[in-house]
């Protein structure tokens, strides 16, 4: 009770009695509008300079409109600051908001309308962004906001671990099999080496892992129309058997949610990650030579998409339109270019991907290339609902007692299954 | 106090007016002392507090507009596993934490309390961990207690003990963080000993000495009864701050492995910040509150009638 509940309220209290803050100086048309933007980009980051350097680009090409980006803190509590500053009645213009919050999102009347203003502009092009990302962003039909970063998990292995087990690298045909094979062959106690590492904190880093691994299997998270489970089914127990028999073999180092995993690969006593381009530019920053590969398949090689938005909050017409028109440009294929060049992030969309320049970016960050190809591995999204965090706990515990031999996997699932569709059933 | 002032008027005596009589009191420069305190503690812990009862009333998931359901937050939880499980969790730590560091707190400042060569180095050393961040030991207990690759088992391989898994087994995670709070705590619990050892008058020491009693019996007899009201409050004290375990369980287990050190605040914390379920939340610590204020009660109750106050 004591610190994070009573610091959020006494925080909502402060900010709804300050008031203020930025404001257009007038509604009409043609008047100058000043709007603020959220990020969480910590400094010294690509990331930080990217997004000064663009506002300001912005600012000066569009001289009616002031955006100011406004570091919010770490993105992990930057629902919690805009929570309260929705609360306060002044929320930023824009904001940085994972994925995973869009559907609790929606549930404000405080968003400003980009499902119209989308819809009467054709130059947007709203079917070009990736569709992981439109599903992400889109809650029965609203647009909570605009695509603002995806990534995907894929295999990234040592090259050298491979070669002294005597291994060839990982291909794009590689089945679980393969996989399974190699990490056995990579495991050493003696040495404390790993084939593959598993972060088993139960939150949604343990879940989303499994997710991919169900969808390869060929099975769903959900029935269509999200009111029945359907995980548990024969492609859940492929998923969560193929996971604990790697966990049976100590094959796997199973990390308690510190990261650990990263410092581990980087001196060599694990063999293989699935993780994403966050992880690369400390990967590469150690000694290993590593390779990426897509994930291997089950039935198919699918990945896992988790795309971030930048949400638009409403705070008057004025705003919203100069909210609406710097996300345009923010987004459109050239200038999201030029941040894929700053900051190594994969494209948004297509179009992207298909400007001249992007041979570019593909030669500065030669590591992304596999993650810009494996979007189009990146098939399904999470349910977007309310209850997803609920949801997310309880698979969180049941690939937990699976990794540490607690249950087997027809029981996680049994008991997950029931958990899930009284979640489901209760009413929101 | 009206019959006092119809006296008064019946005499005829006039009343300074109410401005006079408060510039000219002898209180007000006390008032004006506390006023700034007051403020703060108001805008930052009372009226947050009533806005958490209030929430607790409501379905609110601090976006969409809330309405009140009366009681369904209080009528859920009761039938709730898992915050029954959180209150397990919690109770056992509890037991666990209060009297490990406590005992192990009062022999060591029995230890420390006497006068060798570097005893402020080893005052220093135990006080440490008490004013270094939760976060940084937490983050250091995670790799001292890694099963593969932590020192603590590089040990017990050492000595030809059985390797543990420590905080990825959900049958031993409770109890690595009671070692590990414990650890953090002692320190504070070993100055507040300190400073009643010190405290006890050197008089009764000598008398008991003279009276032929064993070091034993002097502590038993002498020692002890004088630390009572130190103990009291480090009971009262050390429960308040169990009871609201969190920051440890957030940066080492995530209330993990399957849910084994989910404790009442962290749960708390994941059904307000993580499920959205904010009323839910409030609910949560208004139970807690009241739990915390009852064990307090009857702590202080018991302890009025055992400790021995020297006057």
């Amino acid at each position: 009770m004591k610190r994070y509940f009573v610091v959020v309220i006494a925080a909502v209290l402060a900010l709804s009695a300050c008031g203020g803050g930025s404001s257009s100086s007038g509604s009409g048309s043609g008047k100058h509008v000043n709007i603020v933007l959220w990020h969480g980009f910590t400094s010294p980051g690509a990331e930080l300079d990217a997004i000064k350097a663009m506002t300001a680009e912005f600012n000066r090409t569009h001289p009616t409109i002031t955006v100011t980006p406004q570091f919010a803190g770490n993105s992990d509590y930057a629902l919690q600051k805009v929570l309260a500053a929705i609360a306060g009645g002044n929320p930023p213009d824009i904001a940085y908001l994972y994925g995973s919050w869009s559907a609790n999102i929606a549930t404000t009347p405080a968003l400003a309308p980009l499902n119209s203003f989308i819809a009467h502009d054709s130059s947007f092009n709203w079917n070009d962004f990736w569709p992981v990302e439109r599903g992400v962003a889109t809650v029965k039909g609203q647009i909570v906001g605009v695509p603002a970063l995806v990534d995907n998990l894929a295999l990234v292995y040592n090259k050298q671990l491979f070669a002294q087990a005597g291994l060839a690298p990982p291909t794009a045909n590689w089945t679980w099999t393969d996989f399974a094979n190699a990490a056995q062959k990579l495991t050493n106690p003696a040495k404390k080496q790993f084939g593959w590492a598993y972060v088993n904190d139960g939150s949604e880093d343990t879940v989303w892992r499994f997710w991919a691994m169900l969808w390869e299997a060929g099975g769903s998270i959900l029935e269509s129309g999200s009111k029945q489970a359907a995980f548990n089914s024969p492609a859940g127990v492929n998923a969560l058997t193929f996971l604990q028999n790697l966990a049976r073999k100590q094959s796997i180092y199973l990390d308690t949610g510190s990261g650990n995993y990263l410092g581990l690969f980087n001196s060599g006593h694990i063999g293989m990650l699935w993780t994403g381009p966050w992880d690369l530019a400390q990967i590469a920053s150690g000694h290993v030579s590593f390779g990426v590969q897509i994930l291997p398949a089950d039935l198919n090689h699918q990945t896992i998409a988790g795309p971030d938005n930048w949400v638009a909050f409403n705070n008057g017409s004025a705003r919203s339109h100069a909210a609406y028109e710097f996300l345009k440009w923010f987004t459109s294929p050239a200038v999201n270019l030029e941040w894929c060049l700053r900051t190594g992030d994969l494209p948004i969309r297509a179009a992207t991907t298909k400007l001249p320049g992007f041979k570019q970016y593909l030669a500065k960050y030669p590591g992304d290339r596999v993650w810009v190809q494996n979007l189009n591995n990146a098939l399904q999204a999470r349910p977007v609902l309310a209850t997803y965090p609920k949801i997310s706990q309880v698979i969180g515990q049941a690939v937990q007692s699976v990794l540490l031999l607690k249950s087997s996997p027809q029981q996680a699932l049994s008991s997950a299954d029931q958990q899930v569709n009284s979640i489901l059933a209760a009413p929101s | 106090m009206t019959a006092l002032a119809e006296d008064t008027r019946a005499v005829g005596l006039e009343r300074p007016p109410l401005w006079r009589r408060v510039l000219g009191s002898d209180q007000l420069a006390g008032w004006a002392f506390v006023t700034p305190a007051v403020i703060l503690i108001a805008v930052f812990a009372v009226i947050p507090i009533g806005w958490a009862a209030l929430l607790s009333f409501q379905a609110n998931n601090l976006l969409a507009p809330a309405h009140y359901i009366g009681f369904a937050n209080y009528q859920a939880l009761a039938k709730d596993p898992a915050f029954r499980s959180a209150v397990v969790h919690t109770v056992i730590y509890t037991a666990l934490f209060v009297p490990i560091s406590i005992g192990g707190a009062l022999g060591l400042a029995v230890a420390l309390n006497r006068k060798i060569r570097g005893i402020r180095f080893y005052r220093l050393a135990v006080f440490v961990p008490v004013v270094t961040s939760t976060v940084a030991t937490g983050i250091i207990f995670l790799w001292l207690l890694d099963p593969t690759f932590g020192i603590v088992n590089y040990f017990l391989h050492a000595v030809g003990l059985p390797q543990q898994k420590f905080l990825q087994d959900p049958n031993q995670a409770l109890y690595c963080i009671v070692g590990v709070t414990v650890w953090e705590w002692l320190g504070f619990d070993v100055i507040i000993y300190l400073a009643a050892l010190q405290g006890i008058p050197q008089d009764l020491m000598e008398a008991a000495e003279i009276d032929g009693a064993s070091r034993w019996s002097t502590f038993r007899s002498v020692v002890l009864p004088l630390l009572g009201p130190a103990t009291l409050f480090l009971v009262v004290w050390s429960t308040i701050n169990a009871l609201q375990l969190f920051d440890e369980v957030y940066v080492m287990t995530r209330g993990g492995p399957i849910g084994s050190t989910t404790a009442i605040v962290f749960y708390l914390y994941q059904q307000a910040f993580s499920n959205f379920s904010a009323g839910y939340g409030a609910a949560i610590a208004v139970v807690l509150f009241l739990a915390i204020l009852v064990v307090t009660l009857v702590q202080l109750w018991i302890g009025r009638r055992r400790v021995y106050y020297a006057s």
